[in-house]
This record gives structure tokens, sequence and C-alpha cells, in this order.
């Protein structure tokens, strides 16, 4: 294969790729660049591609508190939330793979319904505002994004992958079905395991919606809230030329909020992507 | 909540010991059937109180709700709070906006994800491939919310009429526009923005199947002296029709929902958009925040879901006809 001459056809190939590639990582440069590019200068250009080691809206994110009750938001949101929606996913998951008579299809039709037919915003808001009372409680974002239909489909393939005799014999020995799910099932399935706790975490962690509708506390805001609202008050000083020029660096400061909003996932991306391509692509060719 | 506590109750037992005092438990079939039954039911009563409750819930788009009296004790009103949503003149622009929008974004990601897996499969180099494959994947990991900061950045820069977009077209002497108060363009920036978003992420799953492509077929070709851009076009292109109708009729499925995410976090509650950007879904929820009207919005929710699940049931059937084998449900 590889003495093969190279064609006009791959030649257009790479150039494509190469310019899909750039349009993705030029934005994610700006960004960082511009948080470490001084107000005054970003606001004559509004972007910058070479930093000037400006450090000062960091400095302001390290010392002020908000930023850090919004970490902790987040932290805490994601880290909750992916072990309960693991959890909850992989029981669900087990008991439609193992294709008990009576248990297995019914369950699997309760939990694909949903995708189809939804009560949609203003139920979901009343049930969680007047009848769980959970406003402003991290759990208001967690417990509506608790199960993904998808990643079910994702782990259910992964289970019934899994050989079918080593069960077998399990229960032979006299393993009950919760053992062979604890001691055997969940054991041979870490990487499935990590492929679902990824998307989740990166779910929960990326999840504002949730939080727009339940959270008003800005001490409880989580950090792509808290961007979302500095978004808004920017454009409030966007019509106001003159505070534009005021002493905080609003502009840098937003950048540098998005740099650290990024941080988490760009850091932890190279290890992680091929699980989540490993995710997709079970889930592509196996539902 | 009462009847959820009896039946959780028994998971304190150990899990080796089988219950006891029941008689369907009896069995060995049964048993299993009870403990497999056991690890689902977290996930049923999720599926019940922030699925189907809610379903029940809809009930107050027949109402005049009142937040005192709560959903069921509330005051009907037949089909009041339709007329109001029918009658109040931005129906016809929302389900408009909203239909053209997803037609535009689902056609064009699916282009994209085809297009840029067809070109990575192109590429020998496995570390040219793999770092490539990963830098177009990485977008769809990125909350709305980011990339409306970065489309800020690029459209507006700190001054409103600045931005990368305006200066690199200056470069070519076009006049700089101001993008955040002129609605014509943004059903097309959307899409680019959607396209950035989910194109690496489609073209995993286009990569995917292009893997399970036998690789006889190729050979095939190649005797009979095809180029590669042929190749792509007579033989990987066809092949991937399974894969991209399932994807279509998960998205036709959905082309009554409004990406409530990113436009919302792109467009805010900047009205001179709303023209060409306003979709149900930010309707309903600026209807909800600002008016505090339950009933209506209610009332579209449902509108919504009903014609959604029309059209779910009406792509799945089409789909299984025109391909047995890839049917998804």
């Amino acid at each position: 294969m590889s003495t093969r001459k190279l064609e006009p056809f791959t030649i257009v190939s790479i150039i494509g790729v190469s310019f899909a590639v750039l349009a993705c990582a030029i934005p994610f440069w700006m960004i960082i660049s511009g948080s470490f590019t001084s107000e005054t200068k970003l606001a004559t250009t509004g972007y910058s591609l070479f930093p000037d080691f400006d450090f000062t809206a960091y400095k302001m994110i390290l010392t002020g508190p908000a930023v850090l009750d919004a970490y902790l938001a987040s932290l805490f949101i994601t880290g909750v939330g992916t072990a309960l929606s693991l959890a909850v996913t992989s029981g669900l998951s087990w008991a439609i793979a193992r294709r008990l008579p009576g248990i297995s299809r019914p369950l699997t039709i309760f939990s694909y319904l949903p995708m189809l037919f939804s009560g949609g915003l203003v139920p979901l808001y009343l049930l969680v505002t007047q009848y769980l009372h959970l406003q402003n409680s991290y759990f208001s974002v967690i417990l509506p994004l608790l199960v993904m239909p998808f990643l079910v489909f994702v782990q259910v393939s992964a289970f019934r992958q899994l050989p079918e005799s080593i069960f077998e014999s399990a229960k032979i020995d006299g393993a009950g079905e919760l053992r062979i799910f604890f001691t055997i099932a969940l054991p041979l399935s870490k990487p499935i395991l990590a492929v679902v706790g990824l998307f989740y975490a990166v779910h929960y962690w990326n999840d504002w919606f949730m939080a727009l509708l339940f959270i008003d506390d800005p001490h409880k805001a989580p950090l792509p809230l808290v961007l979302q609202n500095l978004i808004s008050n920017i454009s409030f000083t966007q019509m106001l030329p003159q505070l534009a020029e005021a002493a905080t660096p609003v502009y840098q400061l937003r950048l540098a909020l998005t740099a650290v909003a990024i941080g988490p996932i760009l850091l932890a991306y190279p290890f992680a992507q091929r699980y989540f391509v490993k995710g997709i692509t079970l889930g592509a060719t196996k539902g | 909540m009462s009847t959820l506590q009896t039946r959780q109750e028994p998971q304190t037992r150990p899990p080796s010991a089988p219950p006891r005092r029941r008689r369907r438990t009896r069995g060995p079939a049964a048993r299993a059937a009870w403990s497999v039954g056991l690890l689902a039911l977290p996930a049923v009563v999720y599926f019940v109180v922030f699925n189907y409750l809610p379903m029940a819930g809809l009930v107050v788009a027949f109402k005049e709700f009142d937040v005192n009296l709560g959903i069921f004790d509330s005051p009907w009103n037949g089909l009041e709070n339709f007329r109001y949503f029918l009658e109040s003149g931005d129906a016809a622009r929302i389900l408009f906006n909203t239909l053209f929008l997803n037609v535009l974004f689902l056609g064009a990601t699916l282009a994209a994800g085809i297009l840029l897996a067809i070109m990575l499969n192109e590429i020998r180099s496995t570390f040219f491939k793999r770092v490539s494959q990963s830098v177009v994947f990485f977008p769809y990991f990125v909350s709305p919310v980011v990339i409306s900061i970065i489309l800020q950045v690029l459209l507006a820069g700190a001054t409103g009429g600045g931005g990368a977009v305006n200066d690199a077209m200056s470069v070519f002497g076009l006049p700089s526009v101001d993008w955040y108060t002129e609605p014509g363009p943004w059903p097309w920036i959307l899409t680019v923005v959607k396209i950035w978003q989910l194109g690496g992420y489609l073209s995993v799953i286009f990569l995917a199947a292009i893997t399970g492509i036998p690789e006889e077929v190729y050979e095939a070709g190649m005797i009979d002296g095809a180029s590669r851009a042929q190749m792509a076009w007579r033989i990987t292109l066809p092949l991937l029709k399974p894969t991209a109708a399932v994807l279509l009729v998960l998205g036709v499925g959905r082309i009554f929902y409004g990406d409530f995410g990113t436009i919302y976090a792109i467009i805010g509650d900047n009205g001179t958009l709303f023209e060409n950007t306003d979709v149900i879904d930010t309707y309903v929820f600026r209807a909800l925040r600002q008016l505090g009207d339950f009933g209506t919005t209610a009332a579209i929710g449902l509108f919504q879901s009903v014609v959604g699940f029309i059209l779910v049931v009406i792509a799945v059937m089409i789909q299984r006809k025109y391909s047995k084998e890839t049917s998804i449900l």
C-alpha cells in the first residue's frame, strides 16, 4: 500500500483535513492567547494571536471567591452526577442486556420511549420547582440528566459482547444474578464504564440549561452559567462604551474564564479521546 | 412515595441471601428476574419521575394554571392556551424558523461529517490521521456557552464592530459588518457553528462505518483501474447510505425541537435577531421566564411533542421499508 503514488484526491484530502484542523484549533488558541493579553490591547483588536503574558485576569480569578464557588459547584455536579449516572445506567443496561423474558423487552421500550415523546419544559420545571423543591440545589442539575438513553444503548451492547459462558459457569457454581453483576460483569466492563462515565462527565461539566432553569443563587451557579451571565454583562457594557475603559478587564476576564472552563476537558482529552471514539463506534454500529 | 420505599427496602439485604416469604421468587428463574429487576429499579424510578410524570403534567396545556392550586386543581380552560398561541402572530415565524434551521443543520452537518470522514480515510499517516481526528472531534465536547464566546471574539471583538472576521474581510476590502444587529446572515452563521460543533463527531461515526467496508471491494475497484476519487464517490459514498439514513431518521425525529442550548447561548435575549433565529424552544423558555405563562408554554410543548412523535414514527417506518437490516428500534 505504501508504494502507491499520491493521487490528486489524496492531496485534496490532506489539504481539506488540514483546513478543518486549523478551523477547529485556532478559535481555542484565540481564547487562550487572548486571556493572556492585556485589556487595553484587546479593546482595539478584540482578539490576539500572540499573547503578551498579562496575568491580570487570572489573578482576579484566583483571588476572587466567585470563580472558586463556580468551580466547586461544577466539580460537585460533575463528580456526584457522573457517579450516580454510571450506577443507575449500569443497572438498567445489565437488566436489558440479560435478555430475561418478561423483563428486558419491556424495560427497553420503557427506557427508549422518553426519547420519542417528552412532556417538555413546563411540566419538568413545575415538577422540579413545585413538587420536588430542588431549586438552588445541585441535584436540580443532576437528577433531570441522570440517564441518557444513548449511553444505555452503548452499555447494553458492550454488556452483550461479554462471553455468556462465564455467567453460565458462575451460575452453576451457585452465584446469583447480583453477584454475577457485581463481581464478574462490572469488573470485566471497566473500559466501557470509562467510556460512559466520560460522556456523562462532559455532559454535566458543560450543562448550563438545567442550571439556568433551576439555580438563581449566584453562589451556587456552576461555571457555564457564570460564563453565560458574564456574556450578558459584556453585551451590556458593549452598549455603553465608556464602561469598556473601566478598571476591571471585563473582556480579558471573560476569555480567562472560558479558558478555565475548557481547561479540564482540554487536559483530559488526549487521554480520554480514544474512549470517546470507542463509545461512539459501539453506539453507532451496534445500536 | 411510600410505595417506592417499600419496594426499595429489600436492597438492604445482602445480595446472596434469598428473599424469604415470597412465593413467586422460589424458582431460580423468578429469583434471577427479581434481582435483575432490582438493578433496574433506580432507573425505572428516574424514568417515572422525570419522564412519565411530566407527560401527565401536560394537562397544564388545557388549564388556566394557578401556582397556588397546583397542576391538577387549576381550572380547565379547554383549547384557550392553544388559541392564544396560534393567534399571537409568533406561531408561524417560530415554527418556520425551527423547521428551516433544523433542516439546514441536519443537511449541513451530515454532509460535512461524510466529507470529513472520506477525507480522513484518505490519509495514510496514522499519526496525522489520529491527531487530526482528535482535533476535529474536540468542539463536540465544548459547552455552547464557550462557543458563544468564541463567536463573539470572531464576530464582535471587544468593541462590537470589530472581531477577527471583520478584520479578515477588511483585508479583502470588504466593509465591516455589525453582526449582532443584522438578522439576515444568522441562519448561515448558526449553520457554520453546527458544522464546527458536530462535523468531527459525525466524521467519527462515518469513519467507523468506512472501516467496516470490506477491503476486497476496494481491491476490485483498484483492479478495474479506479482512481481514489472514483472509489470514494462510487464505493464509499453509497455504502455510507445506511449509516446516514439512521442519523437522518434520528434527526428528522428531532426536527421539531429547536436547538435551545446552542441558539440561546449565542443569541440570548438579543431581540434584533429573533426574526431569523427564534425557535420553539427559545420562545417557550422566554415565555416561561419573562411572562410566567405556564398554560400557553405547556400547550406549545404538547403540540411540539405530538408533531415530533408523529414525525419520528413516519421516519422510522420509511427507514424500515428502505433498509430492513439497519432499523433503529
